[in-house]
């Protein structure tokens, strides 16, 4: 049973000087829609995902930040090849997802699981909880009856499920949203998997019982070494978790690093004004909120140069440079003083964004607070 | 006087014959031009409250006893004739899944001018138009948008239209219900500072209804939090949120933990606390505090006495027997 009361350090303090052989390597992805056909112009394409490219280490947490229509559930279901691709690499422990098809996809799944928003949906009600948590073994034909059972039971108590032997007679439809979110998460950890994705796993639950899922988690990525994937909107709670974020924009990273300096002093326009909005149940703080205008524009009509010039606070600071309008920036990587492991390092893509660590101004809200953490 | 009293307000629901108590003895009071946010977990009866000022229940829901005064008229005591000159007249309601809400087949700007024609049978057709056309722009959106269908507008603008339309008849009290949860940060961001700047240029006064202190940390004036049916806490933002004059925060053990379930990138990174356990069974007669089982400061008179709301600051009560023993929750 996890204990929702015990501290417990966020993220994991990894030695970030050495680079353990990521799990998950994405090069370059690449995820279109084709829409309805234009009259005499063939396909409208909206292009979801547009050159991603990021690392899941083993143990570790990276979240992918951003709002409706970023891309990030488009990134995700890439992952978990619910969605082709239509270019680039997902090397998962070696091989190529994006290639591989039938027999050879199904081999690699048990190490690939996936946790959903929804816990109302993404169980079956008609199934009682320890069917639910023993289908993956039946599945991929691992251990005899006997062995499953043990096991299942095991993964119950594991996810603070107990006692595990009367919560699994149980059918799914009887249990309360957190339970049935341990339930899922049961499922997915019985088969031992190297990546989770975690897509929105607690934005449905009662905040107070956000911290027993996400604890839960974070248990079993101490415990079993998974790296996760973890798709959110919700900055703070990246900020919490997560080893490193990647804030994406229109189907792109835009900023990439870890928590305390992401949050603390974000570099990139569009993060800091995210930031800035970020709400808090504190009101002894007052920051100046960046409110951006519109919205994210439509993934068929992507604007030209750097994509979120039209909306950018600071393009407009500086008088509209050409160069915004004109150069699809890169993600470049910055100086930040911390080790430059590929793990550690600290990427921007903005034409005008501080270079370095000296040159950050920024409220520095939380720039130390990772030293801080006990 | 102030625009809405709501005295010892009880409403019931009847599940198979038995009556659960949903709100057990609420007092609210909003005033003029206030921003209310009233806050708690799913099924704390927050909705349910709210719905009763304007009597909007459900058909197996009642209000059982209490009143609901508004501008000194008590809303219980009156037929549904009676009612309509309030409703949307005088107290309007931006309903929760409200996204989903408009009519696909309508243009925007029409489902707008069907309540100011459906309470003033009197104002012309084009009166209503130019009146939804001053109402989109009033909300951010442009005029000659009135001719487009819901489907053509994001969610976040579907909410402003939804806005829009609770405006229409000219309302002193709007209640919102979730109205920025399906929302993205920064279109919450957009929706919110939307209704700051429309309460203050109409002198309205709004009860946003969230399950996230966070968002109405920085909205609202005042804020009161529901915990099974009852309000545990009502008090001024600056107190509940912040360090007030006297330097405490929060009073009710049930906010204080709440509260400390919400990472604040303002203060030190640490892990997350839940509450443990679950709100009560409200088909059953509460003995003591109804947040007893859970609270880790709860003692033996938690277990026996209902505690009720004790002035604790300027404006700040919280019921919580904590406060009664002097021992400063």
């Amino acid at each position: 049973m996890t204990d929702d009361t015990a501290p417990l350090t966020p993220g994991a303090p990894a030695d970030l000087a050495v680079d353990p052989v990521p799990v998950l390597s994405v090069e370059d992805l690449r995820v279109e829609y084709r829409l309805r056909k234009e009259k005499g112009r063939g396909h409208l394409v909206a292009v979801a995902v547009d050159g991603i490219s990021l690392q899941v280490y083993p143990g570790e947490t990276l979240a992918i930040v951003g709002e409706s229509g970023s891309g990030k559930t488009s990134l995700a279901n890439a992952v978990m090849r619910l969605v082709d691709t239509a270019a680039g690499r997902i090397m998962f422990e070696g091989v190529d997802l994006a290639r591989l098809r039938g027999k050879a996809l199904r081999s690699v799944r048990p190490r690939l699981q996936m946790i959903f928003q929804d816990p109302f949906e993404s169980l079956d009600p008609r199934r009682t909880v320890l069917e639910t948590v023993i289908e993956p073994l039946v599945i991929n034909d691992i251990g005899t009856a006997e062995e499953r059972h043990r096991r299942a039971l095991e993964a119950l108590e594991t996810a603070g499920l107990t006692p595990a032997a009367r919560i699994g007679e149980r059918f799914t439809y009887e249990l309360s949203g957190g339970q049935r979110q341990r339930v899922a998460i049961a499922a997915a950890m019985i088969l031992q998997p190297s990546l989770v994705v975690a897509d929105e796993p607690v934005s449905m639950l009662d905040v107070s019982l956000r911290a027993g899922i996400l604890r839960l988690m974070a248990d079993m990525r101490d415990r079993l070494g998974v790296g996760y994937l973890f798709i959110t909107h919700d900055l703070s709670l990246a900020w919490m978790f997560a080893d490193r974020i990647a804030v994406v924009y229109l189907g792109r990273v835009v900023e990439e690093g870890s928590p305390a300096e992401l949050i603390g002093a974000p570099r990139h326009p569009y993060t800091k004004a995210l930031v800035s909005v970020i709400p808090v149940p504190d009101t002894t703080v007052s920051v100046d909120r960046v409110v951006l205008t519109g919205e994210i524009p439509n993934p068929t009509a992507i604007p030209p140069g750097c994509r979120f010039h039209p909306r950018c606070p600071l393009y407009r600071e500086l008088g509209e440079p050409e160069e915004c309008r004109l150069v699809d920036p890169v993600l470049r990587v910055v100086e930040t003083g911390t080790p430059t492991s590929e793990r550690a390092t600290y990427r921007v893509a903005c034409h005008h964004a501080p270079r370095d660590a000296r040159t950050t101004t920024g409220d520095a809200v939380a720039a130390t607070a990772e030293e801080q953490t006990p | 006087m102030s625009l809405l009293e709501v005295r010892d307000l009880h409403v019931a629901y009847d599940v198979d014959g038995s009556l659960v108590r949903a709100v057990g003895g609420v007092d609210l009071t909003v005033e003029r031009g206030e921003f209310l946010g009233l806050a708690g977990e799913s099924g704390c009866g927050k909705t349910t409250l709210a719905m009763a000022i304007p009597r909007l229940l459900p058909r197996f829901a009642s209000i059982t006893s209490g009143s609901v005064v508004f501008d000194g008229v008590d809303l219980t005591a009156l037929d549904e004739r009676e009612l309509s000159a309030y409703r949307w007249n005088e107290i309007s309601v931006v309903f929760q899944g409200a996204l989903n809400a408009l009519n696909p087949v309508h243009p925007v700007g029409r489902q707008i001018a069907e309540p100011i024609r459906a309470h003033d049978p009197k104002v012309k057709d084009a009166e209503a138009r130019d009146r939804a056309a001053e109402l989109l722009e009033a909300v951010g959106i442009p005029a000659r948008r009135a001719k487009d269908f819901p489907h053509q507008f994001s969610g976040g603008m579907r909410q402003r239209v939804m806005i829009a339309m609770a405006l229409a008849c000219r309302p002193r009290l709007v209640i919102a219900d979730e109205p920025v949860t399906a929302l993205d940060v920064m279109t919450q961001a957009q929706i919110i500072d939307l209704l700051r700047s429309l309460s203050e240029k109409y002198d309205l006064a709004m009860i946003l209804i969230s399950h996230d202190l966070s968002v109405l940390a920085q909205t609202c004036d005042r804020v009161a939090v529901m915990y099974a049916g009852t309000i545990a806490e009502t008090g001024p933002s600056q107190e509940v949120f912040g360090e007030g004059a006297d330097g405490v925060g929060a009073r009710h053990p049930y906010t204080q933990r709440l509260l400390r379930a919400y990472p604040n990138i303002h203060r030190d990174r640490v892990f997350i606390d839940g509450i443990p356990g679950s709100p009560p069974d409200l088909s059953q007669e509460a003995l003591g505090c109804s947040f007893a089982p859970r609270c880790l400061q709860a003692f033996d008179r938690c277990r026996t006495e209902v505690p009720v709301l004790r002035a604790t600051g300027q404006g700040h009560v919280a019921a919580c027997h904590l406060l009664d023993e002097g021992l400063g929750a």
